[in-house]
C-alpha cells in the first residue's frame, strides 16, 4: 500500500469508467432485493404537507423517499390582456428541477414535457369553467430527484390545489411501474428507472375509479399491461387515502 | 392518409456518443407543424402541438431507458464506443392536417427509416485513445437500415360512448379523448399515451387496446407492401 501511496501521478490512471460499468444488469434475476428493501409490490412511504408556502393561495410538500417536491398554487387570477376571453378558466403549469435535484449537477431540459404532462393530468379533474377569465397557475419545484418525479409532483399538485380551495371533481393519484426484466416493480428509485425495460404511469381519480392520463413507454404484453393497471389502481386508491387523511388533519389543525 | 399529408425525412451525421452512453447512437425526433396545415400554425401557435407530437413519437420509438422494445436499434448506430456514432434527425412536417396526425407521422417514418441507407465507415486506426479517430465515410456503400421492428401506431378517439380509428379532424373536434397506442410486429405495445382531459374507465382502456392490436396488424401489412412496392418502382426508374 505504501508503495502505491508513493507512484508518481503519471503512472496513475484513474479509470472513471469502473463506476458504471460495476452494475451488471442483475434485474433478471427473480429473487433480486430492491435498493431500500421493500417488496416490488410496495411503494414507498409517503410525507404530505399542506400549507408549506405561506405567501402561495395554495401549496403542498410531498416527500416520497428521496423524491422531494414543493407545489405552490397562485389563482385564480386575472389572465393576461393579451389572451382572448374564454368562458372557462385557464391551467397554466409549470415544472423545474433544482439544480441540486439530481445526483450530476444540471438537470436535461425536459422540463416542458413534464410541464405538459402535468397540464393534462390536472385539468380533467379541475372545475374549470368555476372560474371564467382567470388564471390558475401551478408551479412544481422538484428540490430532489430520487425516481418517480413526475406522479409525484401530480399527486403534490392536486393536494396544493385542494389546500387552495380551487373546486375539483376528485383528488388526483398518480403512480407508476417499472418493468425489470420479468418482473414488475412499483414506485422505482432513480437507479431502478435506470435499468427498467418499460414503465407505465397512470393517474386516476380514486372515488371516481376513472384514468385522466396513461403514458407507456418500453415493451409490454396486454397481460402485463393488465396487471401493472391493476396495481397501479390499487396504489392509487390507497394514496388517495392517505392525501384525504392529510387533508382533514390540516383542517382540523387550522380550526383549534 | 386520406387529406392528411405529412412528410418525414431522416438525415445522419457523425457525432460524439453522449456520456451516459457510450456505446449507443443517438436518434433526435422533431416535428413541425407548418402554418400551410392549419392557420393557427404560424409563428408560435403550432409550438405546442409539435412538441407534443415529438414526445409522443419519442416514447414510442426509442422504448425504455434500458433500450428494450426500442423500435430503432440503438447500438447499431454506434461506430466507435465513445468516440464516434451516428446521429439520427428525424424531422417530420405537416403539410395538411385533417385529423389523425401521429398515426400519419408514424407511418412516414417508418417509410423514411426503411428508405435510408447509412453509409459505411472506415475507420483509420487511432494513435492513442485521447485523439479523435480518423473517420472515412464511403459514398458508394450503403448499409439499409433495419425496420424490421419499427412500430406502427394507432390512435384510437373517444367520442361519446364510442370509439373510432382514424378520426378526421371534425370527429376529432367532438372528443373526449384519445388513446395513441404503438404496436410492434410480435403484437407487444410498445408506447401508449393517452391525450385528452376526460378521465376513462380502465375496462375501457383494455378494451381499446385490443381493438389498437387488432387494427394495427392489418395496418403493418399494408405498410410493409406499400413500402416494398415504392422501393421496387423506385429501382426501376
Amino acid at each position: 500500500m505504501a508503495a502505491k501511496a508513493g507512484a508518481t501521478p503519471a503512472t496513475y490512471s484513474p479509470s472513471p469508467t469502473t463506476n458504471k460499468k460495476t452494475r451488471p444488469p442483475l434485474f433478471t434475476d427473480v429473487d433480486w432485493v430492491r435498493p431500500d428493501g421493500r417488496d416490488f409490490h410496495q411503494c414507498r412511504p409517503a410525507f404530505l404537507r399542506t400549507g408549506a408556502v405561506n405567501a402561495a393561495s395554495g401549496s403542498a410538500y410531498a416527500e416520497f423517499g428521496n423524491t422531494k417536491v414543493i407545489v405552490s398554487i397562485f389563482g385564480p387570477r386575472e389572465s393576461k390582456k393579451a389572451m382572448m376571453y374564454s368562458d372557462i378558466g385557464r391551467l397554466n403549469c409549470n415544472v423545474s428541477y433544482t439544480t441540486f435535484a439530481t445526483p450530476v449537477r444540471g438537470q436535461a431540459s425536459e422540463n416542458k414535457d413534464i410541464s405538459s404532462q402535468l397540464h393534462k393530468s390536472l385539468e380533467g379533474a379541475i372545475m374549470l369553467d368555476t372560474f371564467p377569465k382567470t388564471t390558475v397557475d401551478v408551479f412544481a419545484l422538484v428540490l430532489e430527484s430520487g425516481g418517480c418525479d413526475l406522479p409525484v409532483v401530480i399527486s403534490c399538485a392536486s393536494l396544493a390545489l385542494a389546500d387552495a380551495g380551487i373546486m375539483m371533481y376528485d383528488l388526483v393519484a398518480a403512480v407508476s411501474v417499472s418493468c425489470l426484466g420479468k418482473n414488475l416493480v412499483i414506485d422505482p428509485v432513480t437507479e431502478e428507472e435506470n435499468y427498467q425495460g418499460g414503465s407505465l404511469m397512470i393517474t386516476c381519480l380514486p372515488s371516481r375509479n376513472e384514468v385522466t392520463q396513461l403514458t407507456i413507454t418500453g415493451e409490454w404484453s396486454a397481460s402485463k399491461i393488465h396487471e401493472a393497471m391493476e396495481l397501479c389502481l390499487d396504489a392509487c386508491s390507497k394514496l388517495g387515502k392517505i392525501m384525504r387523511s392529510c387533508l382533514k388533519e390540516s383542517a382540523s389543525t387550522s380550526q383549534e | 392518409m386520406g387529406k392528411t399529408e405529412v412528410i418525414a425525412s431522416v438525415k445522419a451525421e457523425l457525432g460524439r456518443p453522449s456520456s451516459s452512453a457510450p456505446d449507443k447512437g443517438k436518434v433526435s425526433i422533431f416535428v413541425d407543424c407548418s402554418p400551410t396545415a392549419a392557420p393557427q400554425f404560424e409563428g408560435r401557435g403550432g409550438e405546442e402541438l409539435s412538441m407534443e407530437l415529438s414526445a409522443a413519437l419519442r416514447q414510442c420509438l426509442l422504448g425504455g431507458k434500458s433500450g428494450a422494445g426500442a423500435g430503432i436499434n440503438l447500438s447499431s448506430l454506434s461506430i466507435v464506443d465513445g468516440k464516434v456514432c451516428w446521429d439520427l434527425y428525424i424531422d417530420g412536417l405537416v403539410v395538411s392536417m385533417d385529423g389523425n396526425v401521429l398515426d400519419a407521422l408514424g407511418a412516414a417514418i417508418k417509410a423514411a427509416l426503411s428508405n435510408t441507407g447509412i453509409p459505411k465507415v472506415n475507420i483509420a486506426s487511432a494513435a492513442t485513445p485521447d485523439e479523435q479517430p480518423e473517420v472515412d465515410v464511403s459514398d458508394e456503400e450503403f448499409l439499409q437500415f433495419d425496420t424490421t421492428a419499427v412500430l406502427v401506431i394507432v390512435t384510437l378517439t373517444k367520442v361519446g360512448r364510442h370509439y373510432i380509428v382514424d378520426a378526421t379532424s371534425e370527429e376529432e373536434s367532438q372528443m373526449s379523448s384519445a388513446v395513441s397506442v404503438s404496436v410492434n410486429r410480435q403484437g407487444l405495445i410498445c408506447g401508449l399515451t393517452k391525450r385528452g382531459g376526460a378521465g376513462l374507465d380502465p375496462s375501457v382502456i383494455y378494451d381499446m387496446i385490443s381493438v389498437a392490436k387488432h387494427v394495427s396488424e392489418q395496418l403493418m401489412n399494408k405498410l410493409d407492401s406499400e413500402i416494398a412496392a415504392a422501393e421496387a418502382m423506385e429501382e426501376d426508374s
